[in-house]
């Protein structure tokens, strides 16, 4: 006779060892794929490639430490931090905004279509110079510019997201009672909620990449002035320290979307 | 018997001086589609005539195509007819019509909402206050043994549960004294089916409500209604309109050996026969 609840325990344990198991393995498996990299790196500089040019991994990792411990990368980050949150928080109620608008009133999204499109296609990095022209070297261009780089996915994201809707559901509502707006409210934006999501998760990094043109252009602080003035002083391991520090920042950033995201469909999946 | 519901006390005594719920009169519709860069018409519905008593639960019946939702959608204001009249309690129905229910084949639950919030959604767009339309949700859910699963998400219920909160969803209105429903039942399997069917006939036997019904199946159609619209193949007309002569309550698992059932499956079987075999 078998016993049956020490045969489900047993297979269960199994399957969480072998979990366990599959997840240390592809963990030991990156780490030695960074650790080549950066072993990679070191020989490479100043044997294949001149020190000037590469740097090397030990001599970044100093100019981290001097530039954390001299407050400059903070001071920085703040900086470029806060031009890519207002930009995207701009940009993207902007665009939501603006999808709602486009959506309730007719005929309106087949109008602007062409126009959107055209000015969707436009690299934003052609626009920048105009808009520091226009509102000079301060903190609001880079805003401005991060904001740019966000407003057209989310707003072409949302739109499609809305027209996804299924009409079916939408007259179920509009029979339940619905007039358009809380149809709206109630049906289309929540329906188009995974759309928007991608949206947001997308351009994270878009918003960092408008702040820090900006800052290329025209600026006396930020992480893109910081890289900017270390690769006109060829000093290479301060502009892969910046390199390094967008990075973390990007990468907090998608942190907390992904956590926003958990939130919002959780409906979804338990 | 058939007639007797619409003798039980209703809710708005002015409008059940009316025997006729729902009526149809010289309905002719014409959808047009883009075929081969050319707009074309194709006639879905020709000449369609139909009233609906009050209390009665009437299947519309026939081949795929026929035109038969096309009927329920015009009862629910979502489709207008090209010519002819539509009316719901003697008024013409000239767009949305709020004061019907209306359920689909798929069951177009919310997925970022609660069972208990699916049932409160249509409570909410009527504006019923939240502390009483949860109060009313929570009963109803109760009463229809939905109980204990009211803070479950939809993908976590099977899909026989998931079509009673769609069907829940609508009565719990009770200010509409129709009910459309269109293949409600139809992607169930089998067995859930006739446990569904047979759980539909205890909710809506003594409510008064009018049901109009969409289904393919003749044997649920006889099993359910007490009158069933038979369509011609498309564009769809009302061929027949025969009544179920077997008697309520029903027992919808031994709807089979009920007297009558063989004479009136023959019958009406013969009149779609010959609808799907000219197709």
């Amino acid at each position: 006779m078998v016993d049956e609840t020490q045969l489900r325990q047993i297979a269960a344990a199994a399957a969480v060892a072998a979990e366990r198991r599959e997840r240390l393995v592809v963990t030991l498996l990156q780490m030695s794929l960074l650790m080549a990299i950066l072993v990679g790196w070191t020989l490479a500089s100043g044997r294949l490639v001149p020190q000037i040019f590469l740097s090397t991994p030990l001599r970044v990792a100093a100019a981290l430490v001097r530039l954390v411990a001299n407050g400059e990368l903070w001071y920085h980050v703040r900086f470029t931090l806060m031009e890519a949150l207002a930009g995207y928080a701009l940009g993207a109620s902007t665009a939501l905004l603006a999808a709602v608008a486009v959506s309730l009133v007719p005929y309106a999204r087949q109008i602007l279509q062409p126009f959107l499109v055209a000015l969707y296609a436009v690299p934003k990095i052609a626009i920048a110079p105009l808009i520091i022209i226009w509102f000079g070297l301060g903190v609001l261009p880079k805003v401005l510019l991060a904001a740019l780089f966000v407003f057209f996915i989310v707003f072409l994201n949302t739109v499609t997201g809305v027209q996804s809707v299924s009409r079916e559901l939408v007259g179920v509502a509009a029979v339940m009672g619905a007039r358009p707006p809380r149809r709206m409210l109630a049906i289309v934006l929540p329906s188009a909620v995974p759309y928007i999501l991608v949206a947001l998760r997308l351009t994270i990094p878009a918003a960092m990449i408008g702040a820090v043109i900006g800052e290329f252009i025209s600026s006396n602080r930020g992480l893109g002035y910081l890289i900017n003035a270390a690769s006109s002083r060829y000093d290479t391991a301060a502009v892969f320290a910046g390199i390094f520090s967008l990075l973390l920042v990007v990468v907090a950033m998608n942190g907390a979307v992904g956590w926003l995201e958990r939130r919002l469909l959780r409906w979804r999946t338990t | 018997m058939a007639g007797d519901h619409a003798d039980r006390p209703g809710r708005v005594a002015a409008r059940l001086a009316l025997a006729t719920a729902l009526e149809a009169r010289g309905v002719y519709k014409v959808f047009v589609a883009r075929r081969e860069g050319r707009q074309e018409g194709f006639l879905a519905l020709r000449n369609v005539d139909l009233d609906v008593q009050r209390g009665e639960f009437l299947t519309l019946i026939g081949p795929s195509g026929c035109g038969k939702s096309t009927l329920l959608n015009m009862f629910a204001g979502l489709v207008l007819p090209t010519t002819g009249r539509v009316a719901h309690d003697g008024t013409v129905v000239g767009g949305v019509n709020t004061r019907v229910g209306y359920i689909t084949q798929d069951d177009n639950l919310l997925p970022w909402r609660t069972m208990l919030g699916n049932v409160e959604l249509g409570l909410e767009f009527k504006g019923t206050p939240p502390r009483e339309r949860r109060e009313r949700a929570l009963t109803y859910l109760q009463r229809v043994g939905l109980g204990g699963f009211e803070q479950h998400y939809p993908h976590e219920l099977s899909g026989g549960m998931r079509k009673r909160v769609s069907i829940v969803r609508t009565l719990v209105d009770e200010t509409d004294d129709v009910v459309l429903m269109d293949e409600p039942l139809g992607p169930l399997d089998a067995q859930t089916r006739l446990l569904l069917q047979d759980w539909l006939l205890r909710l809506w036997e003594g409510s008064g409500r009018t049901i109009v019904f969409v289904t393919h199946d003749l044997v649920e159609a006889i099993a359910l209604s007490d009158r069933i619209a038979i369509f011609t193949r498309a564009p769809g007309t009302i061929k027949a309109i025969r009544p179920v002569p077997i008697s309520r309550p029903r027992d919808v698992f031994r709807i089979h050996d009920a007297a009558g059932f063989g004479a009136i499956y023959k019958e009406i079987w013969e009149d779609l026969a010959q609808e799907i075999s000219h197709g």
